[in-house]
């Protein structure tokens, strides 16, 4: 049958339009509909105008009506333009995590917990790990401008940092690529944690990404069955949705959304049974992007730290926390030095899902 | 065909194709009505840059016609689909004439596809176009034109098989 349907279809389709007929004149018509386009573009362009005045917005265009463009196509220009600058001028919150990682080493070492404090704005991003309360133990961040992104490392132990072009790509190619899609639903994505970037202090949010695709990238993964909802608990004081993954996914994540919002406040990603238990627990604030916030995504160099390449800088304090597995600079996870030292850099969540490292 | 052509040259393209354009159109579009609002929209791009196309002017036509449907299907939202979807009931084959039956159901759920997987079915099964062909007019890679149409095809395979098995159980049901 189904080698019939491609026959079928043919015939439906000849059969479906076998009586249309174009009407005569076609290019009058045409014609005419042009010209009544041309009166409305001159309208819709006034209308705007008049509406983007009001409004106070700044736009450094000057929308004219050319002889040679259509009502539509203008006022899509507008709206566009509009639209443009208006995501300029609000490009979402910062994200502000505060990161807690309890690790068993591999080999029968001491367990680990680590704290860790992260921000993440568009194509910034900045990572505060402390080995206890107020020690810090390095600090990590990039920013990316104009397609190029500088990774900056500071290590607290030596007393070191470096800064690194090209490392630190913008984030977002791993976590939401593997997202369901907006349109519909991805298979086989239960395997991986959804926000979560296993091995790596913090969750994964991407670059560029508004809190509102956030919030329906986790819309679209419940929808899918990708996320369960699991009731309502409270999240230091906010009565949060909770979202459990799939049963039997390799890493279990559960993520509490704000009602309101569908913003995560809190993820908390366990290790499958079998392999080393490691749990990471990220509470989310959503930060306007004030200058004071802002300022929090830059890395500062302290004064009298030395500067080294990369390899110096981040080694040593690799060493310190070897064999524990978490966390470890992000950028250095991906070099193969790293496997060098016998140091696997994705011990349980597997390989990087993507191109990048975040 | 060069550059620098005739508004007389137009009228002649327009007679000799707008038909077969016009069935394209209410292809893509889904109903009569809208097709010619496609039709109407393409012609008028096609009248601005007449003097300045070279190559094919269906085939531009084609193309615009395609790359309009798909804005169009993104624009409207999935409402409209299943506005239709709500409109659009399949009617059981009873009679003899099931595979004429199963035809125009095959057209309705075409008309019911995404667009993109809409405009690749149309290009491949009614402009008899290659895939390589298709890919061209939408812009697109080879490999993506063949994934919709094997989307497309596939749910519709569904639809046949459906239609064929309850087409049976009426049979021995004595319907």
């Amino acid at each position: 049958m189904s080698t019939d349907v491609e026959d079928l279809l043919r015939e439906g389709m000849e059969r479906f339009t076998a009586d249309l007929r174009a009407s005569a004149g076609l290019t009058c018509q045409v014609a005419r509909r042009r010209r009544r386009r041309r009166r409305l573009a001159l309208c819709s362009v006034t209308g705007a105008a008049a509406a983007l005045t009001a409004g106070g917005v700044a736009l450094a265009v000057v929308v004219v009506p050319s002889q040679q463009r259509t009502g539509i196509e203008l006022t899509a220009d507008v709206v566009k333009r509009v639209s443009s600058a208006l995501t300029a001028a609000d490009p979402g919150d910062i994200a502000r995590m505060s990161v807690t990682t309890s690790s068993a080493s591999p080999y029968g070492g001491k367990a680990t917990t680590t704290t860790a404090e992260e921000w993440s704005y568009g194509d910034q991003w900045r990572s505060v790990t402390y080995s206890s309360p107020g020690h810090t133990l390095y600090d990590e961040g990039y920013t990316a401008s104009a397609g190029s992104s500088v990774y900056t490392l500071v290590n607290y132990s030596t007393q070191t940092w470096t800064k690194r072009p090209g490392l630190g790509r913008p984030a977002g190619a791993i976590p939401f690529s593997t997202l369901p899609a907006s349109r519909g639903c991805r298979p086989a994505i239960g395997a991986f944690p959804l926000l979560y970037k296993f091995g790596l202090p913090g969750i994964g949010l991407p670059a560029s990404s508004l809190p509102s695709t956030v919030a329906r990238s986790l819309r679209t993964a419940v929808s899918c069955g990708t996320l369960t909802v699991a009731g309502r608990q409270s999240v230091d004081g906010i009565e949060a949705i909770k979202l459990t993954s799939r049963p039997g996914s390799f890493i279990s994540e559960t993520i509490w959304v704000s009602p309101s919002t569908y913003l995560p406040v809190r993820v908390v990603v366990r290790s499958a049974s079998g392999a080393p238990a490691v749990q990471q627990t990220a509470d989310i604030t959503w930060l306007s992007p004030t200058a004071q916030n802002l300022a929090k995504l830059t890395v500062p160099i302290p004064a009298g730290f030395r500067k080294l390449s990369l390899s110096a800088v981040a080694a040593p304090t690799f060493k310190q926390i070897s064999p524990a597995l978490l966390p470890r600079p992000k950028a250095f996870c991906l070099m193969p030095a790293v496997n060098a030292c016998g140091n696997p850099p994705f011990p349980v969540g597997g390989p990087p899902l993507g191109s990048g490292y975040r | 065909m060069a550059a620098g052509r005739s508004t007389a040259e137009l009228e002649r393209f327009l007679a000799e194709r707008a038909d077969h354009l016009l069935r394209t159109a209410v292809l893509l579009a889904g109903n009569r009505e809208a097709g010619e609002d496609l039709l109407q929209t393409a012609v008028e791009r096609l009248l601005r840059r007449w003097g300045r196309i070279d190559g094919d002017p269906e085939g531009y036509v084609r193309r615009t016609l395609c790359n309009l449907a798909i804005d169009g299907y993104r624009r409207a939202g999935r409402w409209r689909q299943k506005e239709r979807l709500l409109r659009t009931e399949l009617r059981q084959p009873q009679d003899a004439t099931g595979d004429v039956d199963l035809r125009d159901a095959l057209v309705r759920l075409l008309l019911q596809l995404p667009a993109r997987q809409r405009a690749v079915l149309v290009l491949r099964y009614w402009e008899q176009l290659t895939d390589a062909e298709a890919a061209v007019v939408l812009g697109c890679s080879e490999g993506t034109v063949k994934s919709s149409g094997s989307r497309g095809l596939a749910r519709l395979r569904e639809l046949a098989d459906g239609w064929n098995d309850t087409a049976a159980m009426c049979g021995r049901n004595g319907k």
